[in-house]
């Protein structure tokens, strides 16, 4: 009895200290609600990272590994023109990509949020019904459309507009653009929805009352107070598309391979993972300066025009 | 606490705190144990061992005396090419068998990850044609680790009606006309593609290449690269594409070939001046193999091995197959409108026998530069 009475007394002071402890600080409180999906983001996201950077810094000799430090795969990465030819394709697909699909979500959202009055979310629900599908069956249908013997060639075909299908429409940089351009719609209209939903309509009534014209209001109101929404659209556009390999690989054909098809065939084919994870890394910081100048543009064009 | 009166108390606000943890609490142990029960219903597959190889090849018909005896196939999973089942098992994938051909079979045993097999344990062993038992670089130390079940060729299946001067004038250049720019394709392999241009350049030996001849392989691919659709990845790809005329000719196996047949499409298969390239395909025991399924990994390999399964494969595919007997099951007639006009010792002499490549990291880079335009 002695000798566990301490101990009790002991554990109920450590858990009453505890207690205040975390009733005193905010912050305390904020990481212990945080620390599951904390300790997911280190456990699946950071850890990766960790292991692919040094991955990088390792060499590939045939079947095994060489665990010494190397920048060799950095120095591949920048000697052999390959890389940074096919990395810059893809940020110049990626940034095509980007602009198709915000400038054709920017009419739809603009439409739901100003236009639609009633059952706003049936609309919004109808947008995503295409991504209730696989990403791949979304993928084969454009295969269908764009085919050899597809929807826009046989239709063509059918009205006499056509005597032999068209040989350009599948299998190079345009149909990755296109097939991607809708693939990631939803990611650009919902923010930009968002973004437009939430602007006060006084504001644009008064730009009017004030003898703005429709299109310079939209010009000097509504886009600027929207351009979150569209920098936002456009980030969830263009970051994962950089790194898309699953679409190149099936409407890219020869000509419409991208970054993410070499890190797929080092990790695969050409066995070679170390390189890959050099290539991987060098791509996530090219892809983060993009974004960084991007977002600095941005910012001072905001500032310009506000 | 039934769900119209917690949507209920829920929308008025009138749950409590301790009904609602209770409530989020028999919430969580429900998710915890959702996939308890799906992995009951699963114990089933995870009886049968997993299969790893080509598409085609893993159809019920061919092995049904396996599906017969266990009431359904076993765990099927499917590679485009080796180089591809390799990385995948080098990252972790667990397989019990794999169906690599010939070629692969000395660099698989260097990697260590295949094992012998005891073919005392196959009662259709005695029937495999004697040429396939004792391939080069099958056998080692008197160990079998190879079981020939499957052969056939490489060569280019084209459409006569629409390149017609190729039809007395049979070579691997049609995959090289420029006339057929954006109508041809190749297989987006090393065996199948790459030295298929080792072979239109002329090299010595496609598999054991001069760097001199390196060199001109790669010019060749980079010739090749604006005239091709794509590279095809499975045989469907170019099936179809043949079959609406969007390829006029492309490299393939026999199954293509019988395939579009049997559909009345008009194609031809090739037996190129230069020489068509034949393989050899078939078992590997791998040294992941889960040992309590071994009964069942040698009674696939013996449904795989049967005349029956051979039967299927010859008349449905137009491919060999190991077993000698499930040649008589087969008219002639059949045969002959196969393309079988040689028996497996004929088939194995004559054309380019695909071999280990010598030096495939290279090869493999090399292809990689050709495909991304460099």
């Amino acid at each position: 009895m002695t000798s566990t009475n301490p101990i009790s007394s002991f554990a109920f002071s450590i858990h009453f200290k505890l207690r205040r402890l975390l009733l005193k600080s905010e912050s305390l409180r904020g990481y212990s609600l945080l620390s599951p999906t904390l300790l997911a983001m280190l456990l699946g996201l950071a850890m990766p990272m960790l292991v692919l950077f040094t991955l990088s810094f390792w060499i590939q000799e045939y079947l095994d590994f060489i665990r010494t430090f190397s920048i060799k795969n950095y120095l591949d990465f920048f000697q052999k023109p390959i890389y940074i030819k096919i990395l810059f394709k893809s940020i110049r697909m990626s940034s095509l990509v980007t602009v198709v699909t915000v400038l054709l979500a920017y009419p739809m959202a603009y439409y739901i949020a100003f236009r639609v009055k009633r059952n706003k979310l049936v609309w919004l629900i109808l947008i995503t019904v295409p991504f209730w599908t696989s990403y791949l069956l979304r993928v084969f249908a454009w295969k269908i459309m764009l085919g050899y013997n597809g929807v826009i060639n046989s239709g063509l075909k059918s009205l006499g507009l056509l005597s032999e299908p068209l040989e350009f429409l599948l299998y190079n940089p345009t149909s990755v653009v296109i097939t991607l351009a809708h693939a990631w719609a939803a990611f650009a209209i919902l923010p930009i929805y968002v973004s437009l939903e939430k602007i006060d309509r006084s504001l644009l009534e008064a730009a009017r009352d004030l003898g703005e014209n429709p299109f310079m209001t939209f010009v000097r109101v509504t886009l600027p107070l929207s351009l979150p929404g569209v920098i936002a659209a456009s980030l969830l556009v263009f970051i994962p598309t950089v790194g898309d390999y699953v679409t190149p690989s099936l409407v890219g054909g020869p000509s419409g391979i991208m970054i993410g098809n070499i890190i797929q065939s080092m990790f695969g084919k050409a066995q070679n993972w170390p390189l890959g994870a050099a290539i991987s890394v060098m791509s996530m910081l090219t892809v983060t300066l993009m974004v960084s100048l991007f977002l600095w543009g941005t910012h001072n064009f905001r500032r310009q025009i506000a | 606490m039934k769900k119209e009166e917690i949507t209920e108390q829920l929308a008025t606000g009138r749950m409590s705190r301790r009904q609602f943890n209770k409530n989020l609490m028999a919430l969580g142990a429900t998710m915890v144990m959702m996939p308890m029960g799906s992995r009951m219903t699963q114990a089933a597959s995870e009886d049968h061992p997993t299969v790893f190889t080509w598409e085609g090849w893993e159809v019920p018909e061919l092995h049904a005396a396996y599906v017969k005896k266990y009431g359904s196939s076993p765990n099927i999973s499917i590679f485009a090419d080796e180089e591809e089942a390799f990385a995948k098992m080098r990252a972790g994938f667990r397989v019990d068998l794999t169906q690599p051909c010939t070629y692969k079979v000395p660099i698989w045993y260097d990697a260590g990850i295949i094992l012998p097999i005891d073919t005392n344990r196959l009662s259709n062993w005695p029937d495999i044609i004697p040429s396939l038992k004792n391939i080069p670089g099958t056998v080692i130390d008197g160990k079998q680790y190879f079981i020939p079940t499957d052969w056939g060729q490489t060569s280019v299946l084209y459409r006569p009606d629409l390149a017609p001067e190729y039809v007395n004038n049979e070579t691997w250049g049609i995959l090289w006309d420029p006339k057929y720019k954006g109508r041809l394709s190749m297989a987006d392999s090393l065996i199948d593609g790459v030295m298929v241009a080792a072979i239109y350049v002329g090299a010595k030996n496609p598999f054991n290449m001069t760097d001199a001849e390196m060199a001109k392989t790669r010019a060749a691919l980079k010739e090749q690269l604006p005239l091709i659709r794509f590279y095809w990845g499975s045989s469907s790809e170019i099936e179809q594409a043949l079959a609406s005329g969007e390829l006029v000719a492309a490299t393939a196996w026999n199954d293509g070939y019988a395939k579009l047949k049997s559909e009345g499409i008009n194609v031809k298969y090739m037996n190129p001046k230069e020489g068509a390239m034949t393989w050899v395909c078939g078992f590997c025991l791998m040294t992941d193999h889960n040992p309590a399924k071994l009964d069942r990994i040698y009674d696939y390999l013996d449904a795989y091995m049967s005349v029956e399964s051979g039967v299927y494969e010859i008349v449905e595919y137009g491919y060999g197959h190991g077993n000698a007997k499930a040649f008589d099951q087969v008219s002639p007639e059949k045969l002959k409108e196969l393309g079988f006009s040689t028996n497996a010792e004929e088939m194995l002499s004559s054309g380019i026998f695909q071999e280990p490549m010598a030096n495939e990291p290279a090869l493999q880079t090399m292809f990689e530069e050709v495909k991304a335009g460099l």
